[in-house]
């Protein structure tokens, strides 16, 4: 399990890749982090939302209320096109970062 | 089984501590729900209990500070994370504001009939204010048009016999302005007319006789050519003629803009002028409702024998001066005192004189600020009443919306917030009242002009400019947060769970919202009341001004000035005047015709010291008479009695006898009991050979108003003209028919006899006796508009107040109807309510005219300020209409049918 710290600081970038594609809400987010990372990373409620309204109300990411039929309406994020360039950088930044870490830790690069 | 509302009752007990703005809360409570929602659902597909679910969904909940704290963070911090540029503190505000108005608009929108009224309410309020406030701005507020013209300030002289201003003799000033060190520099000037014969044609037109270094003091400067120097206050300084400087408008008038007019000699009453300057467009001075148009220097005064300058009692001048630099006008003034007292030790044959100092502007305006104050005081009353009305309103209205209000404080919307919510209607409001006020205001200014008498300064160049603007838009916010607080603080008290509750028919809320309106309505009773008082008190004075006697008869009489040439002898002009008059007696249609010098309520006026034969007196003691000189039949033609003695004839002239007639009042006050025929007085007036004469009493005359239609009976002398000539006269014509018809047959006459004078001020008597009370006719006018305007918003506000209470009071009245009440005690409960807030207002009112109206005391005729009969009437008046005012909705309320009132049990 990866530590709180490193966690949130890449928290953002998880939930940006994860809009790139298209609108989600919420549980879906929650959800989609949980079974890619095999259950490694989990958000709860308290992390989550506060976080989606950060990146809300930084003009990054867009939450519009969707009704579908038969279901009761629910608050879908799209990636405003802010959002989709730093989403750009801090894939790079990412990137960096990953190399970085692995050429002290001497681990091979798969 | 849990349902989404138990999820957001958990998550919103959990939030409560982060008072968010409702609608935001309310957002984020249904998202997490969902969210919860969607994750017991999965956890139920999953095969988990209920009881397990819904424990695992809470668990998302766990570390709820953290959300509680996350929360904050986020929502809290949006100032501070700026995420799209430009969204400062400052637009944040703004957006409320925008949301405010928004609703604030959709409520008004909602409700035509109110919002209608209210504003127009407003906009009768705010228009007057406008439009008196921009005469205010224009005539009292409005800078010189001078260079620093805070340091221009007249010296007047006081005449310490009775107190009055008065004119400066060119010899004392001549001492002021070397004894003093306050002044950069002091002129004199006075104004008058004469007539101009310039390219060929011949034309009378105003102009200032002034000392050299008035334009220096006034810092102006001509457009062409060059201003006075200090030369050409002596006679014949530019090659043997004196120096004339023209305003711009006469320069392109009568000398088509001609460039090259410096250096040519124009002609004024004959005598020969060099034009050395033209003044630039617009440079007025002094300002006055017929400005001079040109300007000539003392040099005009110190010609001749009988010179003007040389005599220390002939006090005739006005003095401006401009101050040094940091000299205050009080310290000037304590100099000139010191001076005016030397001067009064130096010549004791002089009457001892004082002295003040006044800033120029405010010696400009001294006789209309009063009346304009008191105007200005009015409109303010008639928007205060309009205030109340339109609070009275919003109350009414409120009441309404108490549930509304009560649902937003349930919401969560602070104290603050709803008087914010409620303060920015009430601005919306005044401000659309103000911006039609602002419309009706200039529209008002256009009536205003016409109502104005002559002769107020600078009026006739009023118009709106930014500060009018500024003016109205202030009004405006402080009239929407005056009428707005009451309602604002009131509704933001409500009980919430009062007034949520179903049926709330407000037996509570009468009590104090209902005292809150007797409050507002008694003081528009009581402003209404002043108003009516004063306007009621101007209005008898001016009713008692039309009915006094001038003592002549100002029907069909025309009369014209005439100005006899400077080249003429004296004894040349007393001919011409004399064939001018014999002239007019032999006109078709003519009755009567003669001359005077000054012409009664002309706005001119002679007075002179006397002495009586026999009667010696120290020369200063001396009682003062005013003076006039006349040709024969004056008495007859003006329809002036004669009460005692004779008429002057033709035979009464320089080498006669020197006769006098005297009115009834100098007969009363220095002849008591004896016929004063025959008697001899010496009047201080020359005859024009030097000493004045002592002359024998021959006839007793009735009293004439002279100079005002308000003035006391004042002692008066009258000699022939041929016995005290001037070079001046006003014909005066009585006519069988209208009198107008006679001018052109004079203007013939007159040009035959001398193409070269030209005859002027045509005027008829009636009108200068319409205009002697023009001032007071503006004052009761207004002030009577202003009253009636009063008068109807404050019976408007009471029948609103009693038609709403009876509304309010539908199911008390059903109660007592079925009871057995009938249509009487219905009528006497409502209109007793009505009444009984008239009342008090009444009495209120009635001890705030009584001590206001001592403030119009110089502005009434005949009447006290605390006139009995109107104290009594107009409270009667008052009376009978808010009688009318709760009588209306009172029938109303009989018409209650006791069954439909009780049926809503």
């Amino acid at each position: 399990m990866l530590d709180r710290e490193l966690k949130k600081g890449s928290a953002e970038l998880l939930i940006l890749s994860l809009l790139e594609a298209r609108p989600r809400h919420g549980y879906e987010i929650s959800k989609l982090i949980e079974q890619r990372s095999a259950g490694t990373l989990r958000f709860h409620v308290a992390s989550l939302y506060p976080l989606l309204y950060r990146l809300e109300k930084r003009g990054w990411i867009q939450g519009r209320w969707i009704e579908k039929a038969g279901q009761r309406r629910r608050r879908y994020y799209r990636l405003l096109m802010s959002g989709r360039e730093v989403l750009a950088s801090q894939r790079r930044g990412w990137r960096v970062f990953v190399e970085a870490i692995n050429r002290i830790t001497g681990e091979e690069h798969a | 089984m849990p349902e989404l509302g138990d999820w957001k009752r958990e998550i919103g007990e959990q939030l409560a501590g982060l008072r968010l703005a409702p609608v935001r809360h309310t957002e984020i409570v249904e998202e997490l729900a969902q969210h919860l929602e969607d994750r017991y659902q999965e956890l139920l597909a999953g095969g988990a209990a209920e009881s397990d679910a819904r424990r695992t969904a809470l668990e998302e909940l766990s570390g709820n500070e953290l959300l509680v704290a996350e929360l904050r963070r986020v929502e809290q911090s949006i100032n501070q994370e700026q995420p799209v540029l430009g969204a400062t503190k400052g637009s944040h505000l703004l957006q409320f504001l925008w949301r405010d108005l928004n609703y604030a608009l959709r409520m008004l929108a909602k409700n035509p009939g109110f919002t209608a009224v209210a504003v127009l309410t407003l906009a009768l309020g705010i228009g007057a204010n406008t439009a008196i406030f921009s005469m205010i701005n224009t005539v009292l507020l409005r800078p010189l048009p001078y260079s620093e013209p805070e340091r221009l300030v007249r010296v007047v002289s006081i005449r310490l016999r009775d107190g009055a201003d008065d004119n400066v003799s060119y010899p004392d000033f001549l001492d002021w302005r070397e004894r003093n060190h306050s002044f950069e520099g002091l002129a004199v000037f006075e104004t008058g007319g004469a007539t101009l014969t310039a390219t060929g044609t011949t034309q009378r037109v105003n102009l200032a006789i002034v000392s050299a270094e008035l334009f220096q003091i006034l810092r102006a400067t001509p457009s062409l050519g060059r201003s006075f120097l200090p030369d050409d206050d002596k006679s014949g300084a530019d090659g043997g003629t004196d120096a004339v400087i023209l305003s711009h408008g006469l320069w392109q008038r009568q000398f088509g803009s001609d460039p090259h007019v410096l250096g040519r000699i124009i002609h004024l009453d004959g005598q020969n002028y060099t034009v050395v300057g033209v003044m630039p467009p617009g440079f007025q001075f002094p300002i006055q409702t017929e400005s001079p148009e040109l300007w000539i220097t003392i040099a005009h005064d110190s010609a001749g024998k009988d010179a003007m300058t040389t005599q220390r009692g002939a006090h005739y001048l006005d003095v401006i001066g401009r101050l040094k630099p940091g000299v205050t006008a009080a310290r000037a003034q304590a100099e000139m005192s010191t001076i005016v007292s030397g001067l009064n030790k130096q010549y004791p044959d002089i009457f001892p004189r004082g002295t003040r100092v006044v800033p120029e502007l405010d010696k400009l305006v001294e006789d209309v600020r009063p009346a304009f104050l008191i105007l200005l005081a009015a409109v303010g009353c008639v928007l205060l009443i309009a205030c109340a009305n339109v609070a009275n309103l919003l109350l009414a209205r409120g009441t309404g919306r108490r549930r509304e209000i009560a649902i937003r404080t349930a919401l969560g919307a602070s104290r603050g917030r709803v008087i914010r919510q409620i303060l920015t209607e009430s601005i919306l409001l005044s401000f659309l009242g103000g911006v039609l006020g602002l419309c009706l205001g200039i529209a008002g200014i256009g009536l205003l002009l016409r109502l104005v008498p002559e002769g107020i300064p600078r009026l006739s160049t009023v118009g709106t400019d930014s500060r009018i603007l500024v003016f109205t838009v202030v009004l405006s916010l402080l009239t929407g947060i005056l009428f707005g607080l009451i309602p604002a603080f009131q509704f933001s008290k409500s009980d919430v769970t009062e007034s949520l509750k179903e049926g709330g028919r407000g037996s509570s809320e009468g009590v104090h919202r209902s005292r809150i309106r007797a409050v507002l309505v008694v003081g528009e009773v009581a402003v209404a009341m002043v108003l009516l008082v004063c306007a009621s008190l101007l209005i008898q004075s001016l009713l008692r001004l039309q009915k006094v006697n001038p003592g002549f008869d100002h029907r069909q009489a025309i009369t014209f000035g005439l100005q006899a040439p400077a080249t003429y002898s004296t004894a040349h002009n007393l001919e011409f005047f004399q064939q001018v008059v014999d002239a007019a007696r032999s006109s078709p249609g003519v009755r009567s015709a003669s001359a005077v010098m000054p012409l009664p309520l002309g706005g001119d006026e002679a007075d002179t010291s006397f002495s009586i034969d026999g009667r010696p007196v120290p020369k200063t003691s001396r009682p003062t008479t005013q003076f006039s000189a006349v040709e024969p039949d004056y008495f007859g033609t003006m329809g002036i009695p004669l009460v005692n003695g004779r008429d002057f004839t033709p035979r009464d002239d320089l080498k006669s006898l020197p006769v006098v007639i005297i009115n009834e009042t100098l007969a009363k006050r220095f002849f008591p009991g004896q016929n004063p025929i025959g008697q001899r007085i010496q009047p201080g007036m020359g005859n024009g050979n030097g000493y004045p004469p002592m002359r024998e009493i021959v006839g007793v005359v009735g009293d004439v108003k002279q100079s005002r239609m308000n003035d006391g009976p004042t002692p008066q002398v009258y000699v022939p003209l041929a016995q005290s000539p001037f070079s001046s006269i006003t014909v005066v014509v009585r006519s069988a028919t209208e009198p107008m018809s006679v001018v052109s047959t004079m203007r013939e006459k007159v040009a035959a006899l001398d193409k070269d004078v030209p005859i002027f001020a045509v005027k008829t008597l009636d009108e200068y006796a319409a205009e002697s009370v023009a001032q007071a006719r503006f004052n009761s006018r207004l002030l009577g508009i202003f009253a009636t305007l009063a008068l109807t918003l404050a019976v408007i506000g009471i029948y609103g107040v009693i038609s709403y209470s009876v509304t309010q009071r539908t199911h008390e009245i059903g109660v007592r109807v079925a009871l057995g009440a009938g249509v009487r005690e219905v009528l006497q409960l409502v209109v007793g309510q009505g009444l009984r807030l008239a009342c008090v207002g009444i009495g209120i009112g009635l001890a705030g005219a009584f001590l206001l109206t001592r403030l119009l005391r110089t502005m009434l005729f005949g009447i006290q300020p605390t006139d009995l009969t109107t104290f009594l009437c107009v409270p009667l008046i008052l009376f009978t209409a808010t009688f009318l005012a709760s009588y209306i909705p009172a029938r109303r309320a009989t018409k209650v049918d006791p069954l439909v009132a009780l049926r809503y049990e």
